[in-house]
């Protein structure tokens, strides 16, 4: 396996060559190299289409600038498997993804806003500027899966970065707006009657405002995002 | 071609219908959900002669009564917890034919007999024909967060009524039924008694933890919390796991059996209600032949991890499947097709 220096910047985990490391006896887990990047993203996805092929493959999932894939032990070879990935990521270059722009309307700060203050503390500025500056970028969807139908954003503005709590502090679950690392996502019962609330080591900056249902069966497709989609988050107001 | 089968009589909260999970739907972040003890599951639909993937009944809360609507077959497995069918004992890991009107009545594990062969958690109903539900997203198990799959999308409750799919129930050459080797027995884990050992296979951010972490996740054992569910299982121990060098991780899709380690050092093994992806470094993942051993670990059981690779979770996966396919012969036996009955 590909040697695995890693370097920091903000301390985040970055590797200096790709890997693809077993994750149990029926997945695998595709690395990229480099600095968290869109480009990166693309040849993820490219590399997820093209794994999806491949004997005894089962499922695929991107996350941010890796690719976990599911695989029936028993109907593949799981070394050459994570051979033959490792190999797809090396020859599949950047390829360009289509996506739908959606944009959600943002309450900064009050309920579902619980942690904005503490990022401006942290960050020396006002609870607006970080509204501001949070809905001033445009986010990618990378990955699924922090609650059915949402995801993974990148394309958090760096001066934003925060590591995770080291210990998960629970907050009501509201459609918020969260951030942690250089990464976003939207969090909230998936359905009505959800749970309310939920731990979390990610910082709430506020709640959606009139937002679909992340995810509906009666809607095709029942996802709200797919990864591709690009996201403005509109500020409504800032409650302070 | 299916009619109502069983009424639930009493319940409590958390019983559902589950299969063996809900697989290709990860783009929506969509996890498996399923049996927890999909292996009690895969038992109970060879012994009936059932689809492998079939749905069952998950019975992790006690007691639970239910009425018999029609004749057929049924199955238990998974925990033992003294069933009683009108009043007389049913053995574990047994499948048997049932009549219409009979009541069959499942306790807490252990609640009755101190002697349990085994840790003993979730039960399994199997049926004859399988649990017929509407398949949603390719699956009829229960997405409780959802709100969709198996009855309505939610646990099961007194006065539901479930469909079984068999329209003959099969004819048993025994009346009194036949059962399989527990897949305790059948297939033994680990020297140590008090505890229940499962193989790991060693993840991304392994090499990352201290030599002290290693050394205890391999040597301790590890205590289950009351903290446990159907999404996780938090873990305790005398030494916490730390890394070496912390670093902000990047989120990742995980699946059931990771061993995640959180800050504070304790693990919490996802389960297969859990997210599909997850941003804390792993340890390992426990291999999904020994995902049945930790869906039958009570709180305060202790656990062990056996350091495993691929070659030997293959190898481990391939037995259980010998296993199985010696209980595929076994029914084959002890059954009769209707038409020869």
């Amino acid at each position: 396996m590909a040697a695995t220096k890693t370097k920091a910047a903000h301390n985040v985990f970055e590797l200096a060559a790709p890997r693809v490391t077993p994750m149990g006896s029926a997945a695998c887990l595709l690395e990229g190299e480099g600095p968290m990047c869109l480009p990166t993203q693309r040849r993820i996805w490219a590399v997820g289409r093209a794994a999806g092929d491949l004997k005894g493959v089962t499922d695929t999932q991107p996350g941010m600038n890796n690719l976990l894939v599911l695989y029936d032990p028993l109907a593949t070879e799981p070394e050459a498997l994570q051979a033959q990935l490792l190999a797809l990521w090396i020859a599949t270059p950047d390829t360009p993804a289509p996506g739908k722009l959606i944009e959600l309307v943002v309450r900064y700060g009050g309920d579902g806003g619980e942690d904005l203050e503490e990022v401006a503390r942290k960050k020396s500025m006002t609870p607006r500027q970080v509204a501001e500056m949070h809905s001033s970028a445009e986010y990618t969807v990378f990955a699924p899966g922090v609650i059915p139908g949402f995801g993974y954003l990148f394309g958090l503005p760096e001066p934003l970065f925060l590591p995770r709590r080291d210990a998960p502090v629970n907050r009501p679950l509201l459609l918020n707006v969260f951030i942690a690392g250089l990464q976003c996502n939207v969090s909230g019962p998936p359905v009505p009657g959800g749970p309310q609330v939920g731990p979390t080591g990610w910082y709430s900056l506020g709640q959606l405002i009139d937002a679909p249902a992340p995810f509906d069966l009666t809607r095709d497709p029942p996802g709200l995002v797919e990864p591709g989609d690009r996201i403005r988050f509109i500020l409504d107001e800032v409650l302070e | 071609m299916s009619a109502p089968f069983l009424e639930v009589l009493a319940t409590p909260a958390l019983n559902s219908v589950q299969d063996l999970g809900r697989p290709g739907q990860r783009r929506w972040g969509i996890g498996p959900t399923g049996m927890v003890d999909a292996l009690a599951l895969q038992v109970g639909n060879a012994l009936l002669g059932n689809a492998p993937d079939a749905a069952g009944l998950e019975l992790q809360l006690f007691p639970v009564r239910l009425r018999v609507l029609r004749d057929g077959a049924i199955a238990l497995t998974g925990a033992d917890c003294d069933a009683r069918l009108d009043g007389r004992p049913v053995p574990p890991w047994w499948a048997l034919p049932v009549r219409a009107g009979q009541v069959l009545e499942l306790s807490p594990p252990g609640a009755t007999r101190r002697d349990l062969a085994a840790p003993a958690l979730r039960a399994c109903l199997s049926v004859a024909g399988g649990i017929d539900v509407p398949e949603v997203l390719g699956s009829r198990a229960t997405h409780v967060r959802c709100a969709f799959g198996g009855l309505e999308g939610r646990a099961l409750r007194a006065g539901d009524v479930l469909d079984a799919g068999a329209a003959q129930a099969p004819a048993f050459r025994d009346p009194a039924g036949f059962g399989a080797l527990p897949p305790a027995t059948a297939l033994p884990l680990g020297d140590d008694p008090e505890a229940t050992t499962v193989r790991v296979i060693p993840a991304a951010e392994y090499p990352a933890f201290t030599d002290a972490s290693h050394a205890a996740f391999w040597n301790d054992p590890w205590r289950v919390t009351i903290q446990s569910d159907r999404m996780g299982m938090r873990l305790e121990g005398t030494t916490p796991l730390k890394r070496a060098v912390v670093q902000e991780m990047r989120s990742h899709g995980i699946v059931c059996g990771v061993v995640q380690v959180p800050p504070g050092g304790h693990p919490i093994i996802q389960l297969n209600d859990g997210n599909t992806a997850g941003g804390y470094p792993k340890m390992g993942v426990v291999i999904d032949p020994d995902l049945w051993r930790l869906a039958q670990l009570p709180p305060r059981r202790l656990l062990r991890f056996q350091r495993c690779d691929l070659a030997q979770a293959r190898a481990a996966a391939l037995e259980q499947e010998d296993y199985l396919a010696g209980l595929r012969r076994l029914s084959a036996l002890s059954l009769m097709t209707p038409e020869a009955a």
